[in-house]
Formats: structure tokens, C-alpha cells, sequence
């Protein structure tokens, strides 16, 4: 008996093996009318736009299928669409600046999300614990800052805050952080101040932190954050999905912009931010064209701080093949 | 009763889990008591997402893990088997051995960006050195009598790995298939929180990127409890397959 069992689990091991080796990779899609496409995002309310577009059918009314997949940030953002296996993503600016002036051809063929261009009520600010003895950005000198990625739009716009107030960005140490930590690091005192986001930036002054200032209002007016971007190959190859894709983010902008109660109806689908947490946050803007002066303005500011290496090419960068 | 002991440590575990917040030793608001992570718990998995994050996590998990032992099992004897493939491997297999498979993370998002494919290459890659190395060592340690004896009963390649190679094999391809199921697990959930690839570890990674902090201590506890799961599930494998074996017999001990 013991033997046959022992021989059962010989066969099954077999058995495992043979149907492994058979799974063939299966290809080839049903046919449909409309087109394909694969936008990766992060899951974060910025991205809001994309998704109710979806729902509306703004994007079937332009003949695209849009498949919405979330990723981590950073290199999982850009990587896929150059490799080609996403046709567009969902980058901050100042990523896909050093992207490019490293030798990447993409191009910016929608506006992603902007800063709300209002002092005192945006959706991303420098904060300080309430006991904190800073002021204002000027304070921040000697200090340290954590920003959630460095050498990137966070130490760029908070250094542009510093200089308006009239300091010295160079004297500012930063340190790097991700956004979730930075409220617990804030209560301990691990760091000084800290550029953060919503919904952060609710939890964070609930529980006690207060604004030192509004970094992203302070760099340009309206400043645009992010962007959808593609390679130069794929839009050289497929000028037509793209005007569409464009002409289809152009109505999701304006209805995530003037439609503010369903932008927060639909967060809470993609992301896990909480129905309470996502009405006590502030929302970004969601202009529908793209702010070339803005990103103009953060090449100049990362060349000028040395955050790039050299000048990032703006006209390629929004000009369509 | 080795269980009964096993049980009392994990409520000391969740005893201490509750009063280090509530001291004031750590914030509550960043690391919520284990009562509040287990109510959190019990509502999160009325969610349909929770139960096929668990699904996705575990396919990655048992597919990767099921190619790795099939793959390190064959080439384990095949090398096994050979004075000159053991020979000419040795120095590949140390140079390719400790090789961190999350160092292949940008290398594999490049080829196959968020799918199953990259969870797949990377638990495999880090669960298959684990039976590799077992099968090999099982190989060395059979008897060469035995090995000399099948012989001149001129017993066929095969007869000589099915009666002579596997039994010895086997006891050390077990405790492979143990290490790589823990490893396996280790790598989906990294590769689901890094990558994005759909699963726990991916959920684990909205809910920190969503200041839902009490939900991200939910999956970090899901992911312990499908740990001490999958490795009672080993030993339960290595009792089933193996019950002759003296490690696992209790009442022949002098």
C-alpha cells in the first residue's frame, strides 16, 4: 500500500511536470473594431482623470480599448513603453526631463495633473512638526528635508520656495523618503520638514504638522506635474491612436477638472484611500493643455541646481513627429 | 503537543503586538494595535480584491515553485549523475548561485513588465538553486556499493535512477522543496510590492501609497499566516512522501 501511495506521488510529480511543459504561451487577441491600448499609471489621484474617462466612455467614443495598469513609479513607469509593451504612461515631469537628456525619445502628448497655482490651498506643500521653529522656507536652511525621490521635482520646487523667501537652496540638506513615511518621521522629529502630498498632507496636519509653504505654487504658476508621454517610434508609427488618445484625455481633463465630486466618488476604486480621507483632500488641477512654460521653467531650475546634467531638448520633448 | 507550544508563542506574539502601541512605545496612528489590524482584517476579506490578490499570489507562488523543484529535480540528477557536468558547472552554478534574484527586478520589468511572466522568472530563479544544490549533494551521497551492485545487475539508466539515485535523492530533494517554498514566497510578495505585479504584495503596496496604514498591516499579517501555512504544508509533504525516512520517524528512536 505504502509503496503505491509513494508511486502516486512519483506519477503526480510526472504528471505536474508534462503540464508545465505543455503550457505554451498563448497568443493572438479576439478581433475587435476598436484599438488596444495599455496606459500605465500610478495609483494615485492624479490619475483620477484616466479612469473616469474610461467609465464615461470617453475613450470607446474615440475607438480605444484602454487597458489602465498601475505600477510602483519611477523606471516601471518609463521602462514598458520604451520596450513597447505599453503604448503610453503616466510620468512626473521632471522624471521624464531626466529621462530624456539621458538619451530616451519620448514625448509629452497630454497634460497629466497640475498644481492648483493657489497659495494656501494645493495639494502638495512643505510641512514641519507644529512645534517646529521654522517659519517660513527661508528656515529651512541647514535644515533637513525629505523629499519622496531626490534629484527630482521635490528638491527642485522646494529649493524654488527657499529662494523666494530669499535663502540660500544650497544650504538645505535632503534627505530621501517615501510620501507614507514621512508623517511618522515628521511626529518622531527624524527629519525637519518634509515636501508632501495628499493624502498625506491631510493625515500629516491632523496629526499636527503644520505648512511651511507651497513649494509647487512657489516654483510656477499652474505648474503641470505630470504628463502622458510616448516614444517618438510609436507615435511616428501610429500618429492616428495617439491623436485619438489625446483627443480622449483632452475630455477626461475637463470632466475630472469641472466634476470634482465624481473624481472623489472614483478614487477610493483604484487606490485605497479612504471615501473620508479623499473628501478632506485637497484635489489637483486638471488643466487640458499642456504647460510648456511651467516644464520650461523646471528644465531651467534642475539645470540651474544640478540636478540635470545637461539641457533637456523642450521642443522635441512636446513636438510631434 | 508541539503545536499547543507553537499556538502559546503566537499569542505572546500578538500580546506584545497590542501593548507596544498602546504604551505609547511606537504611534498607534503608524503602527495601529494587532486588535485594530484584526477588525481591519476581518473587514477586508468580505472584499472580492482580497480574495483574488490571494488567488494571483499564490498561482505566481505554487507555478513558480512547481517549475523550479521539476527543473532542479532533472538537472540536479542529470549533473548528479555526470563526474564531467559536475565538473564543468561547479564554477557556473557559484558564480549564478548568489546572484540576489531581486537584482533582476530592472532587467525583467524591461522584458515583461508587470506580468505573471516576471513574478515567474523571478521565483524561480531564487527557489531553483535551492533544490539544485539538495539534488546535487543527494546524488554524491549514494552508496557506492549500491551504485557498483546495480551496476553489474546491469541494471538500465533508468533502473539506476528510479531504484538506486532517487531513493537517496529524495530525503534532500524534500528539504529543497521546503527552502524553495519559503524562498518562492518571499519572491512573489517582493515581486507584487516592487513590480506591481497583481497580488498581495501589490495590495500591500496600495494601501502604504494610500496612508491606509491599518490595511497595510492587514496583508503584512496575511502574508506571515500563508508563511506558517505553506511551511506545515511542506513538512505535511515530506511525511507523505518520505514516511520510512528516520527524521521523521519518532517511535524507532534509541
Amino acid at each position: 500500500m505504502r509503496k503505491s501511495g509513494r508511486q502516486m506521488v512519483g506519477y503526480f510529480a510526472l504528471a505536474v511536470c508534462l503540464a508545465l511543459a505543455g503550457t505554451a504561451v498563448v497568443g493572438g487577441q479576439p478581433g475587435s473594431a476598436q484599438d488596444k491600448i495599455t496606459v500605465g499609471i500610478i495609483p494615485i489621484t492624479d490619475c483620477a482623470p484616466i479612469f473616469l474617462g474610461k467609465q464615461k466612455g470617453f475613450f470607446a467614443k474615440y475607438n480605444l480599448d484602454v487597458n489602465i495598469e498601475s505600477a510602483q513609479g519611477g523606471a516601471e513607469l518609463v521602462n514598458p513603453v520604451v520596450s513597447g509593451q505599453r503604448e503610453f504612461g503616466f510620468s512626473n515631469v521632471s522624471s521624464l526631463l531626466i529621462a530624456q537628456t539621458r538619451g530616451l525619445d519620448l514625448v509629452a502628448i497630454s497634460a497629466g495633473a497640475s498644481s492648483t497655482g493657489e497659495q494656501g490651498r494645493d495639494f502638495g506643500a512643505i510641512v514641519a512638526p507644529g512645534d517646529s521653529p521654522i517659519k517660513n522656507a527661508k528656515d529651512l536652511e541647514g535644515k533637513t528635508v525629505a523629499v519622496n525621490n531626490l534629484n527630482n521635482i521635490g528638491d527642485t520646487s522646494v529649493n524654488a520656495s527657499v529662494r523666494a523667501a530669499g535663502g540660500d537652496p544650497s544650504k538645505v540638506k535632503y534627505v530621501e523618503l517615501a510620501f507614507p513615511a514621512m508623517p511618522a518621521a515628521l511626529a518622531d522629529k527624524r527629519i525637519d520638514a518634509a515636501w508632501i502630498v495628499e493624502p498625506f498632507l491631510t493625515i500629516t496636519k491632523e496629526h499636527g504638522a503644520k505648512v511651511v509653504a507651497w513649494n509647487l505654487v512657489d516654483t510656477s504658476p499652474r505648474l503641470m506635474i505630470a504628463a502622458y508621454f510616448t516614444t517618438r517610434k510609436y507615435a511616428k508609427e501610429h500618429p492616428d491612436i495617439v491623436k485619438r488618445f489625446q483627443e480622449a484625455m483632452k475630455e477626461s481633463l475637463a470632466y475630472a477638472d469641472s466634476h470634482n465630486d465624481e473624481v472623489r466618488a472614483i478614487v477610493p476604486t483604484f487606490t485605497r484611500v479612504s471615501k473620508e480621507m479623499i473628501g478632506k483632500s485637497t484635489l489637483p488641477r486638471w488643466p487640458t493643455e499642456m504647460n510648456i512654460k511651467s516644464t520650461q521653467t523646471l528644465a531651467d531650475l534642475a539645470l540651474k541646481d544640478g540636478l540635470l546634467a545637461k539641457k533637456p531638448d523642450l521642443d522635441a520633448f512636446f513636438k510631434l513627429p | 503537543m508541539t503545536w499547543v507550544r507553537g499556538i502559546g508563542g503566537l499569542i505572546g506574539l500578538a500580546i506584545v503586538l497590542e501593548a507596544v502601541p498602546r504604551s505609547g512605545a511606537v504611534s498607534p496612528l503608524y503602527f495601529p494595535p494587532f486588535s485594530t489590524i484584526m477588525v481591519a482584517l476581518a473587514e477586508e476579506v468580505e472584499r472580492a480584491s482580497f480574495w483574488s490578490a490571494l488567488g494571483k499570489t499564490l498561482e505566481s507562488w505554487a507555478l513558480g515553485l512547481a517549475i523550479a523543484v521539476c527543473a532542479g529535480a532533472v538537472i540536479g540528477i542529470a549533473i548528479g549523475s555526470s563526474a564531467l557536468l559536475r565538473e564543468t558547472t561547479r564554477s557556473t552554478i557559484e558564480f549564478l548561485r548568489p546572484i540576489p534574484s531581486v537584482a533582476l527586478i530592472p532587467l525583467v520589468t524591461l522584458l515583461f513588465g508587470t506580468t505573471l511572466k516576471s513574478n515567474l522568472i523571478l521565483v524561480v530563479y531564487a527557489s531553483f538553486w535551492q533544490v539544485l544544490i539538495q539534488v546535487l549533494y543527494g546524488v554524491q551521497d549514494v552508496d557506492p556499493l549500491a551504485r557498483e551492485t546495480a551496476r553489474s545487475y546491469r541494471l538500465s539508466r533508468w533502473e539506476q535512477i528510479r531504484y538506486v539515485i532517487w531513493p537517496t535523492t529524495l530525503p534532500y530533494l524534500m528539504t529543497g522543496v521546503r527552502l524553495a517554498a519559503a524562498v518562492a514566497l518571499i519572491l512573489t510578495i517582493t515581486a507584487e510590492l516592487v513590480i506591481g505585479t497583481p497580488g498581495l504584495g501589490k495590495e500591500l503596496f496600495l494601501a502604504q501609497t494610500s496612508g491606509a496604514y491599518e490595511i497595510m498591516y492587514v496583508y503584512v499579517v496575511v502574508t506571515g499566516i500563508i508563511g506558517v501555512i505553506v511551511n506545515v504544508l511542506a513538512r505535511a509533504l515530506e511525511r507523505a512522501v518520505m514516511p520510512w525516512h528516520s527524521s521523521l520517524r519518532t517511535e524507532a528512536m534509541p
